[in-house]
């Protein structure tokens, strides 16, 4: 008897059945067997276990507490209902704060525990509880229920409000950045009130008694153009900080105490901060104010650098500082000083340096070892207190 | 058959069924594609339970969601919070670096075309921490891929070279920050560019920030040029018109009422970030008469994520993502605030420029060992609490944080915490002042040197002198003003940001140990 070998086309077709019914019995068994997961819950598409099912039902999530006072405390009532066939569980979830607390409506002769039991046709409350706490704005938090309905395992209640302080400053503190050591300057500060009588201020004063000939304080009250510029103010203090030239050159840490009656005593403490530097400084991406170098790194001759750096120039001679390029170190640096310019108001000049290492440009090591001194950029400044600038340049310029 | 025939009708046939399975396969890919979405849900190496864990404290996210077109993800008011902090442990708070890049490289995994974008507010003191944190935040979200970051008022005060040396471009690498009306050293510096255009997704997304009014007046910075965001908006605005996006957003650092003025003056934008607003953001967007209005929250606890879909019955969706446990670590971010670590270590407290105050009473420290001589009931249950081992507990944080005057300020003797700094006396490293390590005694009841030495017959003192210095350091929870004294002691400490969960009934019986004092001897003459 002489065996048939079935035909090519006969074995691809078979082939082609087996391969495709065992790729989607796999898919089939692959979904039926991994566990239900959230986040990768596509409605419908996945089987929901059998039977009777609860349906959470609370359209009202979200209560806003409106204006409360530092330390008040408030509660909202959210309504949770059941629309469905079977019994609806609530447990009580986390809150995003302790400030907010949140507790189901007490059964008849029961107390609130932690869970709750909704029949059917039925609701309840949910009694979420606030607390002001910090110095006051706009706050927003959260009380999470679970429940056992699988099409909303949860629901996030909010509670959010606006807390109203006593008093508010604005700014919040004075910061001074990099004054001249030359020029005088001004600050102010105003401080909102929010209660029926006007404040008064009793004293104001700075608690560090270093430096202090250089600063003086004035208080008047705020304009009702400036006090209606804040909700719910009714009162303010216009407090005004002047500094005198001479400050030494370093940080400014200082503590400015206001001591107000509005109508009980309250005192005030505003940070003044700053830092009072030279009248030359420089900034650019390359620059490494740590080390106080032009950090170029190692260079490649055959390719060269191009890179800019910021000459600013402020205090009562600024106008004056035309930098001129006197040495450089290695030689095969370029420097083109460019249009000095005001920025903003003019408080402070800006000058840009652009500085080139040309392609081709002999190999040299200024990394600022002991082996390898640092380079340099020397300019003469026209500055009177500061005629020359050394900038130390750290590069590396290989093959 | 010939043999050679026969073999090739042989491997015809397996390699027939081979195909065949592949075929096969790709039906079950293609059955499985339609029931299966994948939604960034956690990140790093978190486990099974701490994700289920926080799934069900903070929500779930991107539920229903399938994968979008592109998604915007959105973050700002970082406030200085480079990773979260305190005393509930860091598992129970949220935000940080860390998370955020893991739940960034999440989206990315799950597929999802991604743009970043930042409002500002990275920093909120001013001082050289300040200024060495904003470098690294600013390397963090560049490394990040963020797409555009925009300027808080926090920030501008730093120094401007500083802010320059983080912000300005490096070689080809541009820079992420952008803002119509803010210009480090002038807006013709062009350090950072007044718009930017990003295409994703088959979008073109027009991206462009502002500083409002009332934060311009916090910074007075005279390097940094700042223009009525109004005005400025006036070419911005028109260029991104004529660049025919298909969305544009406007990050806006200013307060909700600020942000609403401008956006109504520029309705082009449809996607309208504001900074100021509540602690944490709103479960769904705002709405404005023709934008989305996004609130993050503060201290970067928060991402808020807006998905745009192809399908046009569901155009838009947006998600709040709790930056929390589920994200777990990332080693790069974990590098970058080991690095930020390291240099605070560096400079030290007098490359910080952290100057010691004066104590207000004048009085210097004594460290907690001193009290023990004839307190030791109180030293002794005092040991066992958390406050005694406390500057331990930044030393074995990887990265160690004990060098972090943000995080020493209230783990130590002789700080004042909410100022970050040394009172004169105060702590100085464990090599100078081992004995005013932790959280001690003298942080509640004051500085104890001076009675110290009386009691120990160091110093004489008469009757009359020894009885105020011991009064001076009694601190009574007997009386409504004695426990609000107490309370505010401790909320020196426990404050908002750091123990939010602080409540002085709950946690003083942990820590309680008035009650030794009355079976003690009282030494001394």
């Amino acid at each position: 008897m002489t065996l048939r070998t079935p035909s090519v086309w006969t074995v691809a077709a078979f082939a082609l059945l087996v391969g495709a019914i065992l790729g989607s019995g796999t898919a089939m068994l692959e979904s039926l067997a991994r566990p239900f997961r959230i986040g990768d819950f596509a409605p419908g598409a996945i089987g929901l276990k059998d039977g009777p099912l609860p349906a959470v039902n609370a359209s009202d999530i979200v209560h806003d507490f409106g204006s409360v006072g530092v330390g008040a405390t408030g509660f909202h009532e959210f309504v949770v209902g059941n629309s469905g066939i079977a019994p609806l569980v609530l447990t009580r979830g986390a809150t995003s704060c302790t400030c907010t607390v949140s507790d189901f409506e007490a059964s008849e002769g029961g107390s609130p525990g932690r869970t709750k039991t909704v029949e059917p046709g039925s609701s309840t409350k949910i009694k979420v509880q606030w607390r002001g706490k910090g110095v006051g704005g706009p706050f927003r938090q959260q009380a999470t229920i679970l429940t056992n309905d699988p099409r909303r395992p949860e629901i996030a209640f909010m509670v959010e409000g606006i807390v109203v302080p006593t008093w508010k400053a604005f700014p919040e503190s004075i910061v001074l950045s990099k004054l001249s050591t030359g020029t005088s300057t001004e600050a102010t500060v105003k401080i909102f009130t929010f209660g029926a009588e006007p404040p008064v201020v009793t004293t104001t004063s700075l608690q560090d008694t270093q430096a202090l000939q250089f600063f003086s304080l004035l208080s008047s009250p705020l304009d009702p153009a400036d006090i209606g510029s804040e909700p719910g103010a009714t009162g303010g203090i216009l407090l005004t900080l002047k500094v005198q030239p001479g400050l030494p050159i370093g940080p400014i840490k200082q503590v400015i105490q206001i001591v107000l009656r509005i109508p009980e005593e309250v005192t005030i403490e505003l940070p003044l901060e700053g830092s009072v530097s030279g009248d030359l400084a420089l900034a650019g991406s390359a620059w490494d104010s740590s080390r106080q170098v032009l950090a170029l790194g190692t260079v490649s001759s055959r390719m060269g650098l191009n890179t800019q750096l910021f000459l600013t120039a402020k205090g009562p001679h600024r106008e004056a500082v035309r930098p001129i390029v006197r040495e450089v170190v290695p030689p095969s640096l370029e420097i083109l000083v460019g249009e000095a310019k005001p920025v903003g108001s003019g408080a402070v000049v800006r000058i840009p340096l652009t500085i080139t290492i040309p392609p081709g440009s002999p190999t040299a090591n200024h990394l600022g070892s002991p082996q390898a001194p640092a380079g340099r950029i020397v300019l003469e400044t026209g500055l009177p207190e500061s005629p020359t600038l050394t900038i130390l340049v750290c590069v590396a310029i290989g093959p | 058959m010939n043999h050679r025939l026969r073999t090739v009708a042989i491997v015809a046939r397996i390699a027939l069924v081979l195909l065949a399975g592949s075929i096969g396969d790709s039906l079950r890919a293609l059955t499985a594609a339609e029931t299966k979405t994948t939604v960034p849900s956690r990140g790093g190496d978190a486990s099974d339970e701490l994700v289920e864990t926080f799934r069900q404290r903070n929500g779930s996210i991107f539920e229903g969601w399938k994968k979008p077109q592109a998604l915007i993800v959105l973050t700002g008011e970082l406030d200085g919070y480079i990773e979260p902090c305190g005393c509930t442990g860091k598992e129970n708070q949220k935000g940080g670096l860390s998370r955020r890049k893991n739940f960034l490289q999440a989206v990315q995994a799950a597929g999802w075309p991604l743009l970043a974008v930042d409002l500002g507010g990275q920093v909120r003191r001013f001082g050289r921490q300040s200024e060495v944190k904003f470098q690294s935040i600013a390397d963090g979200l560049r490394s990040m891929g963020y797409g555009a970051v925009g300027f808080g008022s926090g920030d501008l005060r730093l120094p401007a070279e500083e802010l320059v040396a983080a912000v300005a471009a490096v070689g080809d690498q541009p820079t992420p920050f952008v803002s119509a009306n803010v210009g480090l050293l002038g807006l013709d510096a062009k350090i950072t560019p007044r718009l930017r255009i990003v295409e994703i997704g088959g979008l073109r997304i027009g991206i462009t920030s502002v500083l409002a009014e009332q934060e311009t007046a916090q910074i007075r910075n005279d390097a940094v040029e700042v223009i009525p965001a109004l005005k400025a908006l006036e070419s911005v605005a028109a260029e991104l018109t004529k660049a025919n996006c298909d969305h544009q957003i406007l990050l806006c650092f200013g307060s909700p009422e600020e942000t609403k003025a401008i956006s109504l003056a520029y309705p082009q934008f449809d996607i309208v970030a504001t900074a100021g607003g509540a602690d944490e953001p709103p479960a769904q967007l705002g709405t404005l008469p023709k934008a989305h209005l996004v609130e993050l929250g503060h201290k970067g606890m928060f991402a808020v994520a807006i998905g745009f879909f192809a399908d046009p019955a569901a155009v838009m969706r947006s998600q709040r993502v709790p930056l929390d446990a589920r994200w777990g670590e990332s080693s790069d971010m974990i590098q970058l605030l080991g690095n930020y670590q390291s240099q605070l270590e560096s400079l030290g407290l007098t490359g910080l420029g952290i100057v010691p105050l004066r104590h207000p009473s004048g009085r210097r420290f004594a460290g907690s060992a001193a009290c023990a001589d004839c307190h030791k009931q109180a030293f002794d249950i005092w040991k066992e609490t958390p406050h005694a081992s406390a500057l331990t507990t930044l030393e074995e944080q990887v990265p160690r944080r004990d060098g972090d005057p943000e995080c020493l300020s209230c783990h130590v003797v002789g700080w004042a915490p909410q100022r970050f700094e040394p009172f004169e006396g105060g702590f100085a490293g464990t090599l100078t002042t081992p004995h005013l390590a932790h959280q001690g005694c003298e942080n509640c009841h004051g500085p104890a040197a001076s009675h110290a030495a009386v009691e120990r017959g160091d110093v004489r003192a008469s009757v009359i002198e020894r009885d105020r210095l011991r009064n001076e350091l009694v601190v009574s929870i007997d009386t409504p003003a004695g426990k609000l004294k107490a309370t505010n002691n401790c909320l020196e400490c426990h404050d908002l940001d750091n123990s939010p969960a602080f409540d002085f009934d709950t946690y003083w019986p942990q820590v309680e140990h008035s009650k030794s004092q009355q079976s003690e001897p009282q030494a001394g003459p």
